[in-house]
């Protein structure tokens, strides 16, 4: 009862004061008038009657007070008073509110973006059923390159023999060509085996997955859609299912789509630069020829008793066991078991968490600069809060008046935060690599949101509350005495803080920027790379042809031929050629092994590996790949299989050192049977995987010779490369009017995906660095200007007695460069033990780079200086004789 | 019941830094007991209320105007006492308190705490 009474009177003390307190006072009148009347029966005279009835009353105002206590607004009336004073003091103080709140704002946005980015890809669970289970298992080449495919041979044997997994399913990604209604489209598909599903454990938004019947021999093709498929090409029709289509032209039947958002993309080793967008079971014929080529991924679920390492151990055994009993094919290859979270996001852990520390220091430095924004301008206030205390406010009421106004400024920071990691997210996902699952989905994570606006209002209690009791415990007798400003009067306690503060900002300033220009320069390193060849000016796109259609190794050589001609007759073209895989895009370039003919030869499995490559003598012209030595491919090997083979300078160095390559045969192992080749020629090397690592030996054949249905068609154009590509398109459509091509991107759009995570980390880095060094910056005006306007009475005396203005623009600008300098030797400190967590991202570059670290600390001092500067110049324009008039 | 254990003079813990406040609010509850037995004889307007206790106590307890009007209004809010407006008997509108059945239970609570606080110390008056 006593609750809901108290709650209705200050809610209508709040909404209706003044008929609260009319409502008081007519009693309380009532009351003395009837002790008036009493006194007048008594026998007074009015006047006296009513004097008497006031003064027994007591202090009338002082009662209507203590009656307004109970019955008035108590706590919300002080609280909303609170607040509109709190209002009206951050309107008077603007230049304060705007930094703080900005600063604010700046802290809570990119910390909340930055959480939640990184919520989503490292702690999100992935989108599969209990995803800790799932795990991908590699082969490792005998000479320790890891994450390699496995053969279908290799599958088999590991599903046969394992103890440690539920479930297996081996997949792989291929462009196919969709055709049947509407545009020919090509797009990738994942083959996998019907247990697939059963691995990853998500069911199906419409019809059914995989099933095993699906694999047998005379059962007709099934295809299972992906969501986005289905919404773009089938008008998210549920009658999609059982609907007929043509892959490749072969007939298949859709009998399920998959949910939204759902997708399996492993991009190194079998991605082809897209996810893929379908499923279709995977051939496992039983034939041994069958059982070799290495394309395939396998992911498995870990049985419930088994742990990853347990299964990695065992996985071990078997590849041992394995090599042991097929050494032609599997000697001294190993496997290995990854944990399916390790394979989407191992290679962005770092850097993230990097991000995250950085991230954190930015929040630092973003409190820091609050701290002393909240500390200077209570200071500056000891006047106006010594009157309040005089007038009769309780310290009490003062601390929470000035708490209050905190809490505005928090609330205020964190509004205008929140926009900002809206913002921030949104581009965050923008500039992210494309590949980063998950990333595409990525929402402002109401968790994070709640801890930063927590954090927030932290730091604004803590720095608001400091400087409110610090003030309220101060003499206030003093502070109201006149000439009791500036430095002498302030507590020194306060003002080391605030230069404590400010020097902690400084240096780390310096371990941001510092951090970030190492990355740049990685960054300009990496791109210098000499990669072997020239991406201005290249379009490329890919051709699939549909094996159901050029059912013949001379038709696919065919098409391919007379496409170029046609393309190599276009106006602005300079050259064109085809190759199977671009560098950096679609594809690996199937590391096989290879004996040179007139050598003893190697034991079997121990043969020394190459890549393989298909290309044409187009291919060199147009890519600007030197050719070193020996010939090209002639026209006639273009066109027909005559057994040559071109050699990068890598293999020419490892195997050839010392003698001519030509005219020498090698026997590349990607044949039935064993097909000695003549190398014509040595090429330039050309960074195909891996700007960082060495160029693999390599061998190129023609397409004759090793005939792919798909290749990548490149063409150097003479002016903007994407304007030609509608010209090129009719080309192609001229030599059959339904062959889709897909891809199509310039050289130069290639390189810049590559290199987009590394420009992803640099980026947002650097964005952390300048905003660090802006936040400074601000830090540092901020103590400046404020000192300054303290000291406004020194000034104007030193000035009085004779100093040049100039001097005392020196005086300032000297003590904002003392703070700086032991905030950037600080930080200088730091950086130096801090940024070798770097050095696995560095590329070229040393983790204490003097050069780095000499430009920072120069930037720096520099940015400083510049805030310094409009104190400075304030303090120096100083009129002497008002400084000293006003107190 | 007895709302508050401070009248549980059983066992009595007078803490040094306590004894003003108990003080105080020993007067406090005192007063309201008296308020609530003046209204339990019939409504009454703050003045009126302070006049019955002055008759009730033949003049020996004079409650202080000032003090009367906080404690009204917290009775009210506790919701022992609720109160309206109505036209006095001279024309004047006067604002009169009756008390609730709460206050009745209330009421009777205070009065036998505070018949065991005065046998209590009676008690220990009459000891040699």
């Amino acid at each position: 009862m006593k609750w809901f009474n108290l709650l209705r009177d200050r809610i209508r003390a709040l909404f209706a004061r003044e008929i609260v307190i009319e409502d008081i006072d007519r009693e309380l009148r009532l009351h003395v008038d009837m002790q008036t009347d009493a006194n007048i029966a008594a026998g007074m005279s009015p006047d006296e009657a009513r004097r008497e009835a006031l003064r027994s009353f007591g202090n009338l105002p002082k009662v209507r007070d203590a009656a307004y206590d109970v019955k008035g607004g108590g706590f919300f009336e002080t609280l909303s008073q609170d607040i509109r004073y709190g209002a009206r003091v951050l309107t008077k103080h603007k230049t304060f509110t705007l930094v703080a709140v900005l600063t604010l704002a700046l802290g809570i946005g990119a910390n909340t973006a930055i959480f939640s980015v990184v919520n989503e890809l490292l702690l999100k669970p992935l989108p599969y059923r209990d995803p800790e289970r799932i795990v991908m298992v590699w082969e490792v080449t005998p000479e320790g390159r890891h994450q390699n495919n496995s053969s279908r041979g290799n599958f088999k044997a590991w599903r046969e023999q394992n103890r440690s997994f539920e479930n297996m399913a081996a997949f792989t990604d291929q462009r196919t060509n969709l055709t049947g209604e509407g545009e020919p489209e090509e797009l990738t598909a994942q083959f996998t085996n019907p247990e697939f599903f059963e691995v990853l454990g998500v069911d199906p938004l419409l019809g059914r997955p995989l099933l095993p019947e699906d694999g047998e021999a005379d059962k007709s093709n099934v295809v299972v859609l992906s969501y986005g498929l289905w919404q773009r090409r089938f008008g998210g029709q549920a009658s999609v299912i059982g609907k007929p289509i043509m892959l490749n032209r072969v007939p298949s039947t859709v009998v399920g789509v998959m949910p939204a958002h759902f997708q399996f993309y492993i991009r190194q080793r079998t991605g082809t630069g897209r996810p893929a967008e379908l499923w279709t079971v995977l051939p496992m014929p039983e034939t041994p020829e069958a059982d070799r080529g290495r394309f395939l991924g396998v992911v498995a679920r870990l049985k419930n008793s088994v742990s990853t390492e347990q299964a990695d151990a065992e996985m071990r055994t078997i590849a041992a066991r394995l090599s042991g009993a097929i050494p032609q094919y599997n000697k001294d290859w190993s496997a290995e078991v990854l944990p399916l979270r390790e394979q989407f996001s191992g290679n962005v852990r770092r850097p993230l968490l990097l991000l995250l520390g950085a991230v954190g220091f930015v929040l630092l430095i973003a409190c820091a600069n609050v701290a002393n924004l909240l500390l200077s301008l209570a200071t500056s206030r000891e006047k106006e809060i010594a009157l309040r205390a005089a007038l009769g406010a309780s310290r009490l009421r003062i601390v929470r008046q000035l708490l209050t106004e905190s809490f505005l400024l928090a609330i205020l920071g964190s509004l205008v935060g929140c926009a900002l990691a809206w913002w921030g997210i949104k581009a965050l996902v923008a500039i992210s690599p494309r590949d980063l699952i998950n990333l595409q989905n990525v929402g402002l994570n109401v968790t994070v949101l709640m801890w930063t606006l927590l954090l927030s209002f932290i730091t604004g209690i803590v720095f608001g509350l400091a400087p409110a009791l610090h003030i309220t415990r101060l003499n206030l007798n003093d502070s109201l005495k006149e000439g009791a400003k500036g430095d002498s009067g302030q507590a020194s306690g306060s003002r080391r803080l605030r230069n404590v503060l400010v020097v902690s900002e400084i240096a780390l300033a310096v371990v941001l920027l510092a951090s970030a220009g190492l990355l740049v320069k990685s960054f300009i390193n990496l791109q210098q790379v000499n990669r072997g060849f020239d991406s201005q000016n290249v379009l490329t796109m890919v051709v699939r042809l549909p094996e159901a259609i050029y059912k013949e190794d001379p038709q696919f050589v065919r098409f391919f031929r007379q496409a170029l001609e046609h393309i190599q007759a276009l106006p602005g073209v300079r050259a064109a050629g085809i190759v199977n895989y671009l560098p950096f895009y679609g594809g690996l370039g199937s590391a096989t092994g290879f004996t040179i003919e007139g050598r003893p030869q190697p034991l079997p499995g121990e043969e020394p590996t190459t890549d393989v490559r298909v290309a044409d003598a187009g291919y060199f012209e147009t890519m600007r790949i030197p050719l070193l030595r020996g010939r090209n491919f002639t026209d006639v090997e273009m066109r027909e299989p005559r057994r040559v083979v071109l050699i990068n300078e890598a293999m020419a160095r490892q195997h050839f050192a010392g003698e001519s390559p030509i005219g020498k045969r090698i026997d590349v192992q990607m044949f039935d049977t064993p097909t000695p080749t003549e190398i014509v020629g040595i090429v330039g090397n050309v960074k195909y995987e891996s700007l960082i690592d060495e160029v693999q030996p390599t061998v190129y054949f023609s397409h004759p010779d090793l005939t792919y249905a798909f290749m990548t068609l490149v063409i150097r154009t003479e002016g903007d490369p994407a304007a030609l590509a509608p010209a090129v398109h009719r080309e192609i459509r001229s030599l059959d009017p339904n062959q889709p091509i897909s891809d199509v991107r310039t050289m130069n759009q290639v390189m810049s995906e590559t290199l987009s995570r590394a420009r992803f980390n640099t980026l947002l880095l650097g964005l952390f660095a300048g905003l660090a060094t802006l936040l400074s910056a601000v830090g540092i005006f901020g103590v400046m200007n404020y000192s300054v306007a303290l000291r406004t009475h020194e000034i104007g005396l030193r000035l009085a007695i004779g100093a040049q203005p100039r001097q005392v623009l020196v005086l300032i600008l000297k003590q904002g460069l003392l703070l700086t300098l032991v905030g950037v030797g600080l930080g200088l400190l730091a950086a130096f033990a801090l940024t070798r967590l770097l050095s696995g991202l560095l590329f070229g570059v040393a983790a204490a780079d003097a050069a780095t670290f000499a430009t920072i600390s120069l930037l720096l001092v520099a940015v400083s200086l510049l805030a310094s500067y409009l104190p400075a110049r304030r303090a120096m324009r100083i009129d002497p004789l008002a400084a000293l008039r006003y107190e | 019941m007895p709302t508050d254990s401070r009248y549980d003079y059983v066992s009595v813990r007078l803490k040094r830094s306590k004894v003003a406040k108990d003080k105080a609010d020993l007067l406090q509850g005192t007063l309201d007991m008296l308020i609530l037995k003046a209204l339990s004889l019939g409504e009454l307007h703050g003045y009126g209320i302070i006049q019955r206790i002055r008759q009730l106590s033949d003049e020996m307890l004079n409650v202080e105007q000032g003090s009367l009007y906080p404690a009204l209004y917290r009775i009210e809010q506790k919701g022992w006492v609720s109160s309206k407006w109505v036209v006095h008997e001279t024309g004047r509108d006067a604002k009169f308190y009756k008390l609730t059945r709460a206050g009745r239970r209330q009421l009777e609570a205070e009065e036998a705490s505070w018949d065991r606080l005065v046998l209590a110390v009676t008690k220990v008056r009459q000891a040699t």
